[in-house]
């Protein structure tokens, strides 16, 4: 698959050093990246990028960066990266990120990919790595379904074996990106008839066939970026089952830790926050309306709001760094990925209401199409988009409430809420 | 009205919210419009004019029982109010309070029986939640009172007969003061944009509203001249306390729906409602709603009764206005990931709910309006 080696495969390998590294990345840079993105980061640093291209101009570009290696360094060769050592990786990121290149398929570098690393096949490790750096398959993920959110386990999507395929029949909601992705990440239930958790084998499978029908499901904000998945007699062979029979519950843990992350901001992929900027935004915010407005500025009680808000932020900033830190030094991600979920969730939303209530009147009318759900979505002020999409930040990747049982039970140790299901057949448990 | 009167009057009304509005709130969300011959029905049950003495054709209710039939008018989408809460509330007080009894016994009659559709045409985009910044302004001439300037988020503008503006004089010994003057639309000069995009509410139509040399005659001032700010305020009050009451409807729809899905979503192999967690969700919307509903009712009492017209309309309409924020962002929590989803019913009341802390002066206002009050009452003024 010479077609397929990281342009800079001729570097790979753990003796690459990290000066040897950064210069190699900035020669690529050079030669690679745009020279108007290169002006404008070298200019006006990584955020004046963004003005300088739109995300279609970055998509259409970004195989240039997939076939390099530097999307995903730290992996090996024959994975996609480059067998690069931490610190090689750090380096090169270090350069990297002054040019504000980030990383598309972020549910297949994050989510796929940890769980593909910890239970793969050598074959399908080779099979689906290099795809998903390369962003030529993008992913997404059928966990949730409407009868099972936060009680995932109890999921009723069959799988069952037909020769050496499984056949599935279901359906998935809240799937991001279900509409672009060509691959997810599942899980079924494979054996009714032991306790929901044991019950659970997790698959990859190609979301581009007869059995699979994605509709959109518009949200509150009036957008689509949420789908239901329908699952009529898809097909998945048994060599994209990933782990064993009966282990899917395990497999999904490794990416379901990973998800809590991404909403709290931990994430090494850089989601900062879902839905809305930061505080700095919203001081400028705050400027920039009593400038037109002659108020806002001087209110104490804006003010107070404001400073507070900063405060909280600047610790959850440091407390995920923390986090990440102990990530980049090898260790597993634990419960202070559900702490960081349900600060950063509540946090969030308060941010975005502070943002919107800034806007006054201006918040909750203005110019454009009522009834056209595209046109609305569109028309909408930037913080009143981000204030209703933030209020799904207490509910994705785990409600707050279910996140608070895990940090009761699994900190502080305190007992257990009484389950009189446990270890009761999955077929045997009410569901709704 | 006596007392069975306004039972029967709150039955028929909870009647056609069950049968009318309920089943068609989606399709009302998601395409900005009313139900077909719902204004007609309205109408006939007298809702244009609840709060209009029954002399010029209203029913007359009183704060105690406008604060009941609010309470129930709020239990749908709020657009159904905005039908004929101008109307009744601070369009039609302009006239109450500030007109003369010849406009009252010619105008009000017109407003009680839904034969105009009334808007209040004050906020601006210097003069929203203080309307001491209104730089909308009018003069004398022979012709009459000419008007010039803009207003902004004008509800039923598209669709209004008359308007209710506020305008400062901007000549002659009057200079500076503000009055309220009738404009029919259709005036010459006087031009409605386009419907407003809306977080929630949908139904309920805004817009900006121009004025370009509008001339209107004399006698379309209402009341004497300089009179506009005081009759502008004594309209907000009673509108506060009416606010209040329709948030507490909405609150508790919002509870009934969480109660209700709480019963009978499962997962983990029970009802969601036996976990403490979404029990301490529910109990904190219940005590909302009880307090909310209670605080409405009394501070109706005291405004019956002349004892508080300023300080207790604005305590309930800032308690009531945050609480239903803060039952139906519970409602959405309760319902998860659906409840996040277009088309469910609580989303659509999340965002609905949005504006009460917004209109009709906003939560900071009422804030100082409260404080001023209570600081002004312990100095003995």
């Amino acid at each position: 698959m010479t077609e397929t080696t990281p342009e800079l495969a001729y570097l790979a390998g753990p003796s690459t050093t990290a000066e040897a590294a950064a210069a190699a990345v900035q020669e690529w840079i050079d030669a690679n990246v745009p020279p108007a993105w290169r002006a404008a980061a070298e200019e006006a640093g990584p955020s004046a990028v963004r003005k300088a291209r739109t995300p279609d101009e970055y998509r259409a570009w970004y195989p240039v960066f997939g076939r390099s290696g530097l999307v995903a360094s730290g992996w090996e060769l024959e994975y996609g990266g480059l067998s690069w050592t931490r610190d090689t990786v750090k380096a090169a990121e270090t350069v990297l990120g002054r040019y504000h290149l980030p990383r598309l398929n972020p549910l297949g570098m994050n989510n796929a990919a940890a769980a593909i690393f910890a239970f793969g096949t050598e074959e399908q490790k080779r099979r689906f790595l290099p795809p998903i750096v390369r962003a030529e398959e993008l992913w997404c993920q059928l966990f949730s379904e409407p009868g099972a959110g936060s009680d995932l386990a109890s999921l009723s999507t069959r799988a069952e074996l037909d020769g050496d395929e499984w056949v599935v029949t279901g359906s998935k909601i809240w799937t991001t990106w279900a509409d672009t992705a060509s691959m997810a990440i599942l899980i079924a239930r494979t054996d009714p008839d032991v306790p929901k958790h044991q019950g659970i084998t997790y698959f990859l499978i190609d979301m581009h066939q007869p059995g699979v029908d994605v509709r959109p499901l518009p949200h509150m904000g009036g957008e689509t970026e949420f789908f239901q998945v329908f699952l009529d007699g898809a097909r998945v062979p048994d060599s994209q089952r990933l782990g064993d029979l009966g282990q899917g519950w395990k497999v999904a843990q490794s990416t379901l830790s990973g998800e809590r992350q991404m909403v709290a901001g931990a994430s090494s992929g850089g989601v900062d926050r879902i839905g809305g900027a930061g505080t700095v935004q919203l001081v400028r915010l705050a400027q920039r309306i009593s400038d037109e407005r002659g108020d806002a500025w001087d209110d104490p009680q804006v003010k107070d709001k404001l400073v507070r808000l900063y405060a909280e932020e600047r610790v959850r900033a440091w407390t995920n760094r923390r986090i990440r830190a102990g990530l980049a030094a090898g260790r597993a991600p634990g419960p202070e990925s559900s702490i960081g979920k349900v600060h950063q969730a509540d946090l969030n939303q308060r941010i975005q209401e502070a943002a919107a209530e800034l806007l006054g009147m201006a918040g909750l009318a203005w110019s454009g199409d009522a009834a056209d759900p595209a046109a609305y979505a569109r028309s909408m002020p930037p913080e009143v988009r981000g204030m209703l999409r933030s209020r799904a930040n207490t509910i994705e990747g785990g409600t707050s409430e279910i996140n608070r049982n895990v940090l009761g039970e699994r900190v502080l140790g305190l007992p257990k809420e009484p389950d009189p299901w446990q270890g009761k057949p999955w077929r045997e448990i009410p569901r709704g | 009205m006596d007392a069975t009167e306004l039972d029967a009057v709150l039955d028929t009304v909870r009647d056609l919210i069950r049968r009318r509005l309920i089943p068609n709130e989606p399709e009302i969300d998601e395409t900005d419009e009313m139900p077909v011959g719902l204004k007609e029905e309205a109408a006939r049950m007298g809702l244009f004019g609840f709060a209009i003495p029954e002399e010029y054709g209203g029913l007359g209710l009183t704060m105690t029982q406008e604060a009941e039939l609010v309470m129930e008018l709020g239990y749908t989408t709020p657009a159904f109010r905005s039908m004929f809460g101008t109307n009744n509330g601070i369009a039609g007080h302009v006239l109450m309070e500030g007109g003369t009894e010849e406009q009252k016994k010619e105008f009000l009659p017109k407003l009680a029986s839904g034969e105009w559709v009334a808007s209040f045409a004050l906020t601006e985009d210097g003069a929203g939640s203080d309307p001491a910044g209104l730089a909308t302004a009018v003069r004398e001439t022979a012709d009459g009172w000419v008007i010039d300037g803009s207003k902004r988020f004008i509800t039923n503008a598209p669709v209004a007969d008359v308007f209710m503006v506020f305008a400062r004089h901007s000549e002659g010994p009057v200079a500076g003061e503000i009055s309220a003057l009738m404009v029919p639309a259709g005036t010459p000069g006087l031009t409605v944009a386009p419907k407003d995009s809306k977080m929630g509410q949908h139904g309920a139509w805004t817009a900006e509203v121009y004025f370009d040399g509008v001339t209107v005659p004399k006698e379309n001032l209402i009341g004497t001249v300089g009179k506009g700010y005081i009759t502008a305020m004594r309209c907000l009050a009673h509108g506060r306390l009416h606010i209040a009451a329709l948030c507490m409807g909405l609150a508790q729809r919002a509870l009934d729906e969480t109660i209700s899905y709480a019963g009978q979503r499962v997962q983990g192999g029970s009802v969601i409602g036996d976990h403490q967690l979404i029990q301490g969700l529910i109990a904190d919307s219940v005590t909302d709603v009880m307090a909310g509903k209670a605080l409405v009712r009394s501070a109706a009492v005291e405004f019956d009764a002349g004892r508080d017209k300023r300080q207790a309309p604005s305590v309930a309409k800032y308690f009531c206005s945050e609480a239903v924020g803060r039952v139906t962002d519970r409602a959405v929590q309760v319902y998860g990931g659906s409840g996040y989803m277009r088309g469910i019913s609580v989303e659509r009341f999340y965002r609905d709910a949005r504006l009460f802390r917004i209109y009709e002066g906003t939560s900071q206002i009422q804030q100082i309006v409260i404080a001023k009050q209570a600081l002004r009452t312990a100095a003995g003024k």
